[in-house]
This record gives C-alpha cells, structure tokens and sequence, in this order.
C-alpha cells in the first residue's frame, strides 16, 4: 500500500514539473498565440434590444473563415471567440475576464456599442490586449490616444461635420435642424455639426432631442416643423428615424432628410419606413462597389449559408475585422502585443479592404476619417452621390 | 396655435392607444388585484402573430386581425393556466412575481422567433393623410385609433354593468371567497379575465405597431405609460383608466411641445409620483378601502 502511494506521489510530482515546464514555455510566447494559432475575441449583441448589429460579430467570423480557408496568416490559423453580451456593459465585463483568464486571447476585435466597449476599454489596455475596431464612432477611443487601441469607424463628430458641409455648400440647404439621441452617440453627432455651423458663423434651425425609450414623437415632429428647416439631420436609432419620417409627412412636413452611417442599411430602412426612406442622403463608410463585396458574400454563402442579415451590418463585420489582418500579416512570424502595435502604425494610405485610406501612426490611432454619401433610391437601391469626403479641420 | 391643435391630435391619438393598454391593465386588475406586467409582451406577441399571418401568408388584414384575436383569446387564456393557476396560497406580491417571469419568458421567445429586426406593420388605414380641419391634420389612423379605443371602452363598460360574466368578474374582486360561496366559478372566472386582456392587449398592439415600428420592443413604453395612464385615472374604474390614459397622452405632449422634449417621457412617472401622493386611488375613483 505504502508502496504505491509513493509512486503515485512521484507520478504526480513529476507530471506537475512537467506542466510547469511547459507553462514557462509558453510564458515566451504572447498570451493567445502558438505556432499554429492566434486567438481573436469579439462581443456582440446576439440577443436583447441591439440584436440587429449583432450581424457585425458574426460577418467577422465568416471573414476569419475565409482567412483560414486561404492558409492563415504566417502559418498560423485565427481561432474566434465570439461572445454575447446582449449589449449590456456588466455583461461585456464579464466576457473580457473570460476572454484573459479562462480563454487566453490575443486581441480583441470590433465590438459593438460605446457604453459596453467604455466598460472594458480600460481593463483590456491595462493587460495590454491590441483592440482594433471598436464598432462605433465615439470619440473616446482614440481621444486621448491610447497605445494597444485603434479604431476604424470614422468618429462621429467628424462625420457629423462632414455630412453638414456637404448639406450647405453642394446641396445648397440654408436652413439645417438636427434629431439627435439623447446621449453620446446623439451629442457627438450634435458637436460635429455646430463645429462647423458655428466656424460659418452659422445657427442650427433646431435641436432636437429623442429618448431611447421613446415611441411618440409627434412633438418632437412638430419642434422640427416649426424651425422650418430644409433639411433634417438624424442621429438616432432605425426606429426613431422610421417614426420620425411618418409622423413629420403625417404633419405636413417633409424636408431633405439627412442620415448618419448608423442607418446607412438602405434596403431595411426603405422597407421598415413603407418606401419613406426614398430620396433620403446618408453617411456610408463601408465600399459597396469594391469587388471584395462578392468575395465575401460567397464566402458568406459557404461559410454560414444560414445567415439571414448580409446587409451593411454585417459586412461591417469584415471591414472591422480587414486592418486587424492586415496588420497580424505586417507583424509577422514574431507576434507579441508590442510588435502588433508597431505593425499596425506602419499601415499608411492602405486601400486594399471594404474602407477608405486607412492610415495609422504613433500619434494617430484613428485609422479611417472618410464617408461618402448616398442616397436611397427606388426599392431601396443605394445610389452613391458623392466621392469619400474626408475629415480634415482640426485633429 | 396650430401647434396648440395638431398637440391635441398628438395627445388623443397617442393617448388612445395609452388608454387601451391602461383597459387591458385594469381587466385583470379588477378581478385578482395583479397588475399584470407581461400585458405588453402578451400584446406584442399577439402583434407579431398578426404580422406573420398577414404578410407570411399573404391574409387580409381584417381577417387577420380576427385570427389574431382569438389567438389572443387563447393566450391570455393559456398564461392564466400555466402561470398563475399553479401557484399555492398566492400573495397579491408573488403574482406579481409571476408575471413578471411570463414577460421574460414571452420576450425571450418573441426575440428567438421573430429576431431584433425592425419590422413594417401593414394597416388598411393611411398613416400620412386623412382629413384636415384647417392647418391641421387628423390621418386615418389616430382617428380609427381613437375611435377604436372609445367603442372598447364603452363594450367593456357595458360587459361589466350588464352581462351576468361580468358581474360575476366583478363579485370575484371585491370578495373571491363569498363569490365562491354563491356558486362563482372564480377559477373560471380569472382565466377568462386574462383571456379578455388579452384581447384588449392586442388590438392597441395592432394600432401601435403601424404607428411605430414592430419589433421585440414594440410595447416597451406603451406598457409603461398605459400603466401610468391607469394609475392616473384609477386602477379599478374602466372609463377612468382610459381617461388617464387620455390625459396621460396630453400631459406629455403638451410638456414636449411647450416645455422639454428631453423630460418628455419622464412626465408620465412624475405624474405617477404625485398622483400616488396625492390621491392614491386615481383621479377618477372614490377613494379606495381596503376591505376587511
């Protein structure tokens, strides 16, 4: 009996030295990556009053496929973690610990909404994780500069600033009221566009404001109606802009309205306002006439041919998820956080993804600052009206 | 003063569908006492089956909306019987409870079905013309709303007055155990309020939806408000109920117009703070004894 205790014991001693051995390893590694893999993570809503962008998380996925499918990046193929978090910031929190502790990730990328990226932002840079492509256009990703964090989604308030330019100076509108939500996503968009009213020495006709929770907005309908505005700036979420439009005609009140990249899905908004959205101009970011487009929706079709929403949303997802390969391809075989970071403020002028001029550096870490417009056409059909205008007053 | 008009339209229109939500509350208050807070999932749900029986199998509205209905009829129903029924002894406050869960498990299933998409409501009524007195517009649907939502009322009203169910609804509130002495199915009687709600539910669902957009959250605030709307007017009078949620409507769109869009939908739980202070039994309900 004794004797066999003490073989077990030195069986068990000699397997723990042998993990430990293994472990420090490891250790030389970055966390999340081997020879043979690199682990990504990304949140998403799948679930909850968001679940329509979750979309984004799962386009990723089909795109890290297709990566595989070409033979990974130095040999090495990308394993996805994609998490829900029901767009609810405790919940996110939650999925970062289990992305450092349980899963060992290397990067995170996209990740839809502010308050839920604002909840892990600070805990992922402590354990310097590289987070590419935060999936919104808050101004806190890149202001102040943070060194492991860069983002794509051109900031709100530069797109803001740019679709109100245009709206004065080439669709000659004089008179501009802004619908805004009433909270950061609403404000920065607010903010773009007095910056550049108030550089014209120019005044807003109407602010108005909308609750997230709100159904009712025919006072709202009516506030706007009484600036007598010419055109309409909407910063809201699909289904204030589809309310808003019905209740304004129902007022007797129909100016050019005008939308952010958030509603930038023509074909769902012409469908979910009854034919309301024809001839409404909004922001877009993402390059629907590149051929990469039906590269990636065959691989779509291979990959997950059940997948209902291959909209802009979900295309989003593969133009989020493009710089973060791109710059795993730059780093090469030696990957570690601080070498992905180097590699990633190399890219300058990079064209070849579904973006626009995507350029980092050490004092620039917000990689796109470019939208065109369109405008929904009959059915739905998303006519581009402009070339990418590009963000250049101030930083 | 145009605006003055067209925040009248906006409030009765608005405060229409408040006051149907405020009836469907009130039904089921009535008899057990509950407020029921998976009314709105129950009419959401009723609302997304309309949607699915019109545009998946391409019915007409009027007969979907019939289908609907009775599908309503048969949920309300079905919740009673599976939720409420089971529970043992029940406090007013672990009924509460369970509605509660039945909203969860309604809305959890409503988001698995139907998916978060944003979804067009079709209605036979315009939602963009309708007639104009002067400057201002009354479209076809906020007048069928606001039709819609007197005739409930007043059907309601007479239910319980006249009908021996509906007498027999209300001898269940005020005393369940002398009702079940007098030979009151009160068991019965409670599935079929749930069932009645239902119903109720669904059609300020089906008027809401072409007004809004249908998705899973569809009666999130017009839950809220209609339940505001009731407390205002008083949770166990029907015409005060809906009168609530008439004047809730107003309130708000008299706030959004004159004094802050951004406190607008913060109004209605002022309102209710103050009328809960003030006059606990609702504006238009004697004062309410507990009894003995």
């Amino acid at each position: 009996m004794r004797r066999a205790n003490f073989f077990l014991v030195g069986l068990i001693c000699t397997l723990m030295s042998l993990c430990l051995a293994a472990d420090s390893m490891a250790a030389e590694k970055a966390r999340g990556v081997t020879d043979t893999e690199v682990a990504i993570g990304q949140w998403g809503p799948q679930t909850g009053p968001a679940a329509l962008w979750g979309a984004v998380a799962r386009g990723t996925g089909v795109y890290f496929d297709l990566i595989n499918e070409e033979g990974g990046i130095h040999g090495r193929k990308i394993k996805y973690y994609l998490r829900d978090d029901s767009y609810q910031p405790m919940k996110t929190k939650a999925i970062a610990k289990e992305f450092l502790e349980n899963l060992g990730i290397f990067a995170v990328v996209g990740g839809v909404g502010t308050s839920t990226g604002m909840a892990v932002r600070d805990y992922l840079a402590e354990n310097k994780v590289p987070w590419v492509a935060p999936s919104t256009g808050s101004s806190h990703w890149t202001i102040p500069l943070q060194k492991y964090l860069f983002a794509i989604y051109p900031r709100y308030t530069d797109e803001a600033y740019v679709l109100t330019e245009y709206t004065i100076e080439k669709m000659g509108k004089k008179n501009i009221a802004f619908f805004y939500q009433n909270d950061d996503y609403g404000k920065e968009g607010l903010k773009g566009a007095k910056d550049y009213m108030e550089k014209k020495g120019l005044k807003l006709a109407a602010e108005v404001p909308v609750e997230v929770t709100d159904t009712d907005l025919k006072s709202h309908a009516l506030k706007l109606k009484e600036s007598n505005a010419d055109a309409v700036i909407l910063w809201v979420l699909p289904k204030h802009a589809a309310i808003i439009l019905g209740v304004s005609k129902a007022s007797g009140f129909q100016p050019q309205w005008i939308a952010s990249s958030t509603l930038s899905d023509s074909n769902l908004m012409h469908k979910v306002t009854k034919g309301l959205w024809e001839g409404v101009v909004y922001a877009n970011f993402l390059n629907m006439e590149s051929p990469l487009i039906k590269k990636y929706l065959d691989a779509q079709k291979k990959f997950a041919p059940k997948e209902q929403e291959t909209g802009v949303f979900f295309l989003a997802g593969f133009l989020f998820a493009e710089p973060l390969v791109e710059g795993l391809r730059k780093a090469g075989k030696d990957l570690t956080p601080d070498s992905f970071v180097k590699a990633m403020e190399s890219i300058k002028n990079w064209n070849d993804w579904l973006g626009h001029d995507c350029t980092f550096g050490p004092d620039e870490h917000q990689g796109m600052k470019s939208v065109y417009l369109a405008k929904c056409g009959p059915e739905g059909k998303p006519i581009k009206i402009s070339d990418w205008l590009t963000y250049k007053g101030g930083k | 003063m145009n605006l003055f008009f067209d925040l009248i339209i906006g409030g009765l229109s608005i405060g229409a569908c408040y006051a149907l939500v405020a009836l469907a509350m009130v039904i089921i208050y009535k008899t057990s006492e509950v407020p029921n807070f998976a009314q709105g999932e129950m009419a959401m749900v009723s609302t997304f089956v309309a949607f699915t029986i019109m545009t998946g199998y391409g019915v007409g509205f009027w007969i979907g909306a019939a289908a609907t209905l009775a599908f309503a009829l048969v949920l309300g129903a079905l919740l009673e019987l599976a939720f409420l029924r089971p529970a043992k002894d029940p406090s007013v406050l672990s009924l509460i409870v369970i509605t509660l869960g039945a909203e969860m498990v309604l809305y959890g299933l409503a988001g698995w079905k139907w998916g978060a998409n944003q979804n067009p409501f079709p209605v036979p009524f315009s939602e963009y013309s309708g007639f104009k007195i002067g400057e201002v517009m009354i479209t076809e649907i906020n007048f069928w709303t606001f039709v819609t939502s007197l005739v409930i009322m007043l059907l309601l009203f007479v239910f319980f007055r006249f009908t021996k169910v509906g007498v027999a609804m209300k001898a269940v509130q005020q005393n369940a155990f002398a009702a079940k002495a007098m030979g009151i199915p009160t068991r019965r009687i409670l599935t079929f309020t749930w069932a009645l709600s239902s119903v109720t539910g669904a059609v300020a669902g089906m008027l809401i939806a072409p007004i809004s957009t249908l998705d899973t959250n569809l009666m999130m605030d017009p839950m809220l408000k209609g339940f505001a709307g009731a407390v205002l007017g008083g949770m166990t009078s029907l015409p005060g109920a809906a009168l609530g949620g008439y004047l809730l409507g107003l309130i708000e769109n008299f706030f959004g117009g004159y004094v802050s869009l951004e406190f607008k939908s913060v109004v209605a739980f002022a309102v209710i703070v103050l009328i809960l202070c003030v006059k606990p039994s609702g504006l238009f309900v004697k004062h309410f004894e507990r009894k003995v």
